[in-house]
């Protein structure tokens, strides 16, 4: 039954994604190709709130009627900001006997090196309410203590009595031998039935014993919320006759059901960023060659991500709510498979100041939306990214989201003069330094992190989006030697989209640590079964059918010696001793691809295993095609604007995004507006409308300054 | 605006800066990524710079470590003082490990090359990183002279216009006991200087700068001047501290006066212990990082680290002293004594600036080295970190198990029992270790292990304050030293020990120091740390 629903391709979907700010809604009809979104401030006391207000205005508003939509996508940044903001259950640990302190000890690393009042991330889960009881399994999965059932009991007990709502398991070496943690959990739950449990060994079943538990503390600190908030959401939809299936969308960017969601939360940490990944690779997949630097700048942060062969990167590791928000190292890890993406404090509303030694320095500290820019005349005095950017004439006064809101020019000016004032630069000067110094955080930002994958940034077109990507992108490029920028349509709403164009996907990871030339073939390939057989039957109860999912095996590798793994994509399987060679290859082109070279002889070994399972989703993805526009006279007019090649303002054309056709070709200097964001072309550059609706600028190639 | 040669604006400026960073942290993503050591890619034991023509530095990599921070623009220096400018060719990479003249022992290996543009050499790229293994003695106390802890590579050239040493890398190959590692860890510090030279190069067309010299005097006055006022913010006077350390056979004194006079800071090691007869003596280059380190810290932590920030300071120390021990004295174990002296200058600060400084911290962090034949006949060897507290701050208690000055990882329990015959009974704070104070010290930590190896494993260890505390600051008591014990009995952390089946081996690093009087302290913090387990009942 279930099957035969999501298999139906219904005419629209329903994406829901509730960020910091805002909340976006967006419908997607598949017979036109039409979009339509809705904006609405996050309700954060109750976030279904603003989601229902959302849906009801645009239902009504479009015309639109609710059991007319056939499935229903949705992210969230609920989670994420309840373990930044250390909002969670009340949450209680029970380890193996002399680890208690697992979780407070850390890594013992510095996240930054000259501050001698630096703090530790303070455990989710205090001291007092991390229990021990007798029991040990060793490394090689033996069983040496048994578990102390009674101490079990008692602790368990004490831990309710403590006012804990959701209980973390968490043994040593469960990676191999999951029996205690199974055993103590399903004891455990029998006995305090109204508790959330979360056992490591199905949250993170990796070995490294501090982020297994770090992975399974912050499941747990959510879990009771996920599971009376997407209960809650699921109920309100019925309630409107939406009854579509529910899906969520994972960090992984892949999409999951309602049971799956509640049994592992922190799986839905990053899905918000995950949605915009999957935007920007399908907006970058024609003209992008599907490799692209997606770049996401909103008010606060700029996100980037990169794209290669129409695939975000992802990681296996991550960090959930970092102390200091941009520094790595500051936060929990989280073991899960995740879109991979850096965030820089560079956003429009970042703050221009002068440092210690006389520097122009922009960011990381927000105006936020309250007070905002001092351009909102909303009472900010702080000059911002936004107030520059008004200045130079990047962006409209009179145009500024659609026209909707009212801008006080002459307030960005007096902003700015304390900065003209500490440097003696002119006013014009010091809005191009804001301007110029946000740019290259970004692009220093994105050179490191490319290198770091061991890329060439320049294989890559950027993808602009948020509402102000597209009003950064052309420099940011210029500044990275990049050749294209890639504008798509409605650039500022674009990473909701993304919901609708996931497949299903559920990973699977189990630790096994063997050397590649001791493994017994008949138990790695029964391993990799497992791991398979219990994410297809996750697909299955999201109502697709397994036997059509894609499996993907993959492998943490590492040579004997070495403290870190490289994760391969692996030949399918099943796998015998015949094998080895195509692994052990697959294993030698991945590790050179990162790291040049491989060391002489010495034998690799599998520390983990993993899988990832797709199906795609009728309705989805390829067949996801945008209406293109075209209406009335796309040049609207002339106005100065500054641009560093003039080294001055010059009058340049400014179009209207809406009236643009597929074919239609321009040049720079130019500006497109649209109402959620504003493209800015230098002078040289020349671009189209190409076929798919996107913007693609062709950026010319001279020094970056 | 446009910077060509003439004085650079606060924007310019800050874009170029941002520029320089990305170019030595895009070199260190590099280097960590090819390096096949883990001393490098994951306890980041290495650290990225480039200087303008004279060896002045201008920028280093972010997660650059505190003691190359300090000693890796000397050494530029030492190779234009050794090799002349005038003999450096485009496609030269030079290269030393001499103690004295670069880190202040063999294992670490400085490399740096010429960056040339439009055939003028414009400026330095160089690297430091710590190799997994230079030969000689196995890292510990015993060595009396240099010869005994390794290869020693004077400043000379690894690469001459593009063409290896052969000589020199067969040498290397010959005398090491990972030849292909630590070649490999050489090629891919290599691998990092021709990518920065080549950023550097465009970074300086792209701005049309034809040289950096004016960059790096507008860069270097701007952080002179902060740091000088810095100082100039101090009282003028001399304040001393002095500190014993646990020592081999009889302790180690470390003295200090620390003299402010006006905008200049002189930290004198006058009255220290003298150079000892084995591996504990720490060469002037890594005195002068350690204590450079701990002044910036305490006084401009944000200051960006260009050669501009230490020239207002002067570090001097007594010849063939512990802190500046003369060739050919053995230097292998500097970090044992140079780790105390971030708190030795912190100690003397206390008196001028107690709002701004940190107690005595459990460190120098702490190294099990355990070796053994497996069944098969083959020797293996592991190498295992543990860090102790940090000291208590003016306003908040001390951070418990945390590398510092250091910041070098542990190793998962999970992964120490896969590699080594150890059982971990358990690996928890050790309540109670924290100094007493109006904000206690963090705690150390304690680990009980079995040895379960059906054949005898061999245990050495670096471990200090076990016999000296950390101390208190203002009234704080000092924290708990550390203890090794062996079946429950105290063994000497020196000493090489031989473990068999069911052996137990109980570790406790030291807690940090206090501040401030305990009877000052926040009943409420009193009864938190009661209910929470961290002080003993």
């Amino acid at each position: 039954m279930r099957q035969e629903e999501i298999g139906v391709v219904s005419r629209y979907s329903l994406g829901i994604d509730i960020g910091g700010t805002f909340t976006d809604i967006v419908v997607y009809d598949r017979e036109t190709g039409r979009q339509f979104n809705r904006k609405v401030l996050t309700t954060h006391g109750d976030p279904s709130i603003g989601v229902m207000t959302g849906i009801d205005t645009l239902l009504k508003e479009d015309g639109l009627k609710p059991e007319e939509m056939g499935r229903v996508v949705h992210a969230t940044t609920l989670f994420t900001n309840s373990l930044i903001e250390r909002k969670g259950a009340v949450t209680g640990l029970i380890t193996t006997e002399g680890f208690r302190d697992t979780l407070e000890i850390g890594r013992e690393r510095k996240y930054e090196l000259y501050d001698i009042a630096i703090e530790k991330p303070a455990p989710l889960i205090p001291r007092n309410l991390r229990l021990e009881v007798g029991e040990r399994i060793k490394h090689d999965g033996s069983v040496k203590t048994p578990l102390d059932e009674q101490r079990l009991d008692k602790v368990a007990d004490e831990l309710v009595k403590n006012g804990a709502t959701s209980i973390a398991i968490v043994f040593l070496h469960s990676y191999k031998n999951p029996s205690h943690e199974r055993s103590a959990a399903a004891r455990v739950a029998k006995r305090h039935p109204k508790v959330a449990i979360s056992a490591s060994c199905d949250v993170a079943p990796e070995i490294r014993e501090f982020e297994r538990a770090s992975t399974t503390a912050a499941n747990a600190f959510i879990k009771p919320l996920a599971h009376v908030y997407l209960a809650n959401i699921a109920g309100q939809l019925k309630g409107r006759q939406v009854r579509a299936p529910f899906q969520l969308m994972l960090s992984n960017g892949g999409l999951t059901n309602v049971e799956e969601a509640k049994r592992s939360p922190v799986q839905l940490l990053e899905s918000g960023p995950a949605a915009g990944a999957l935007a920007a690779a399908f907006f970058g997949t024609e003209d992008g060659g599907g490799n692209v630097l997606a770049f996401d700048m909103g008010g606060t942060t700029a996100k980037l991500s990169v794209v290669d062969n129409g695939q975000p990167l992802i990681t296996y590791a991550f960090e959930a709510a970092r102390q200091k928000r941009f520094i790595e190292g500051s936060g929990f890890p989280i073991r899960i498979s995740s879109i991979e993406l850096i965030e820089i404090g560079a956003g429009g509303g970042s703050i221009a100041h002068i440092d210690e030694i006389g520097l122009l320095k922009v960011g990381p500290q927000s105006a936020g939306s309250e007070p905002g820019p001092a351009s909102y005349g909303r009472g900010g005095t702080n000059a911002t990214v936004t107030d520059a950017d008004f200045f130079l004439g990047y962006l409209n006064p009179d145009f500024f989201a659609g026209g909707t809101m009212k801008i006080d020019l002459k307030a960005a000016e007096r902003a700015m003069a304390p900065l003209m004032k500490q440097t003696g630069l002119s006013l014009t000067e010091v809005a191009w330094g804001i301007y110029d110094v946000v740019n290259e955080n970004m692009a220093s930002a994105a050179r490191v992190h490319i290198a770091e994958r061991g890329k060439d940034p320049r294989r890559y077109a950027i993808l602009a989006t948020g509402g102000a990507g597209p009003v950064h992108a052309y420099y940011v490029a210029k500044k990275l030697g990049l050749r294209k920028v890639i504008c798509p349509k409605a650039a500022g709403v674009a990473s909701a989209l993304g919901l609708l164009m996931a497949p299903a996907r559920i990973d699977r990871v189990a630790t096994v640590a063997v050397r590649i030339d001791q493994v017994k073939w008949t138990d790695l390939e029964a391993a990799y079964r497992k791991l398979e057989d219990n994410a297809k039957a996750v697909i299955a109860e999201t109502g697709l059918d397994p036997k059509k999912a894609k499996v993907t095996r993959l492998a943490d590798i590492r040579y004997v010696g070495q403290a870190f793994e490289v994760v391969v994509e692996l030949p399918d399987g099943p796998y015998t001793a015949a094998s080895k060679a195509a692994l052990n290859e697959a294993f030698e082109k991945a590790y050179i691809e990162k790291f040049t070279r491989t060391p002489p002889d010495v034998p690799a070994e599998f520390i983990n295993i993993r899988v990832s399972v797709k199906a795609e989703i009728a309705g989805s993805a390829t067949e996801v095609t945008l209406a293109a526009g075209g209406k009335g006279k796309a040049l609207k007019g002339k106005r100065p604007v500054y641009f560093p090649e003039a080294k001055g303002f010059v009058e340049a054309a400014v179009y209207d995004r809406y009236a643009m056709k597929p074919g239609d070709s321009f040049q720079g200097p130019a500006v497109v507006e649209e109402r959620e964001s504003t493209l800015i072309v230098g002078p040289g550059a020349s671009f189209v409308v190409a076929p798919s609706g996107n913007l693609v600028v062709t950026v010319p190639q001279e020094g970056a300054a | 605006m446009t910077p060509a040669g003439g004085p650079f604006d606060a924007a310019t400026l800050e874009v170029l800066w941002t520029r320089l960073i990305s170019v030595v942290d895009e070199q260190a993503k590099t280097l960590r990524r090819v390096a096949f050591s883990t001393l490098v890619n994951e306890s980041n034991d290495f650290a990225c710079l480039i200087c303008d023509a004279k060896g002045r530095s201008l920028a280093q990599n972010t997660d650059s470590i505190p003691s190359f921070i300090g000693t890796l623009p000397a050494s530029v220096k030492h190779f234009i003082r050794e090799i002349g400018a005038a003999n450096m060719r485009p496609g030269d990479v030079l290269i030393t490990n001499d103690p004295w003249l670069a880190t202040g022992h063999l294992p670490d290996v400085t490399m740096v090359k010429p960056a040339f543009l439009g055939g003028r050499l414009v400026g330095f790229v160089g690297s430091t990183a710590h190799v997994p293994d230079i030969g000689g003695h196995l890292r510990s106390a015993l060595p009396r002279e240099v010869f005994e802890e390794g290869f020693f590579i004077p400043p000379m050239k690894f690469i001459h216009g593009g063409e290896p040493d052969e000589a020199l890398i067969r040498l290397i190959e010959a005398a090491v006991r990972t030849p292909d590692q630590t070649l490999g860890d050489l090629w891919a510090q290599v691998t990092g200087l021709d990518l920065a030279e080549r950023r550097l190069i465009e970074l300086m067309t792209d701005y049309g700068l034809p040289s950096l010299d004016p960059l790096a005097d507008e860069f270097q006055g701007r952080a002179e001047a902060a740091m000088r006022a810095a100082i100039r913010a101090l009282p003028d006077g001399t304040y001393r501290n002095e500190l014993e350390t646990d020592g081999t056979t009889a302790p180690v004194t470390l003295r200090l006066a620390l003299t402010i006079a006006g905008d200049e800071a002189l930290a004198d090691y006058a009255g220290s212990s003298p150079a000892q007869g084995n591996a504990l003596n720490c060469p002037m280059c890594y005195t002068f990082a350690m204590t450079a380190f701990a002044l910036k810290a305490a006084l401009s932590p944000r200051l960006p680290n260009n050669e501009g920030v230490f020239r207002s300071v002067r570090v001097t120390a007594p010849e063939r002293s512990i802190v500046n021990p003369l060739y050919p004295t053995a230097v292998g174990l500097r970090a044992m004594v140079g780790h105390y002296l971030p708190a030795l200058v912190l100690g003397a600060l206390a008196r001028v600036i107690p709002g701004k400084v940190m107690a005595g911290a459990g460190s120098p962090l702490w190294n099990i080295t355990q070796s053994g034949v497996r069944e098969g006949g083959k020797p293996y060897a592991n190498n295992f970190f543990f860090n102790g507290g940090m000291g208590a701050l003016p306003f908040r208690d001390g951070q418990s198990a945390l590398s510092w000055p250091s910041n070098i990882s542990n190793v998962p329990v999970e992964m120490m029992e896969r590699n080594a015959p150890f059982l971990f009974r358990h690996k928890r704070l050790a309540a109670g270790s924290g100094g007493r104070g109006r904000f206690r010290g963090g705690l150390g930590q304690e680990m009980l292990i079995e040895c379960e190896s059906e054949t005898p494993v061999t245990v050495v260890f670096l471990a200090e304050r076990t016999r000296a505390a950390a101390p208190g600051i203002a009234g704080g008591g000092p924290g708990r030293v550390g203890a090794i014990e062996i079946n429950g009995r105290p063994a000497d952390p020196k000493a090489k020990h031989v473990l068999g089946k069911g052996d137990t081996l109980m570790m406790r690093t030291p807690g940090g120091g206090g501040y401030g009087p305990p009877g000052a302290r926040d009943p409420g913090l009193v009864e938190r740390d009661r209910r929470m387990g961290y002080v003993a009942e």
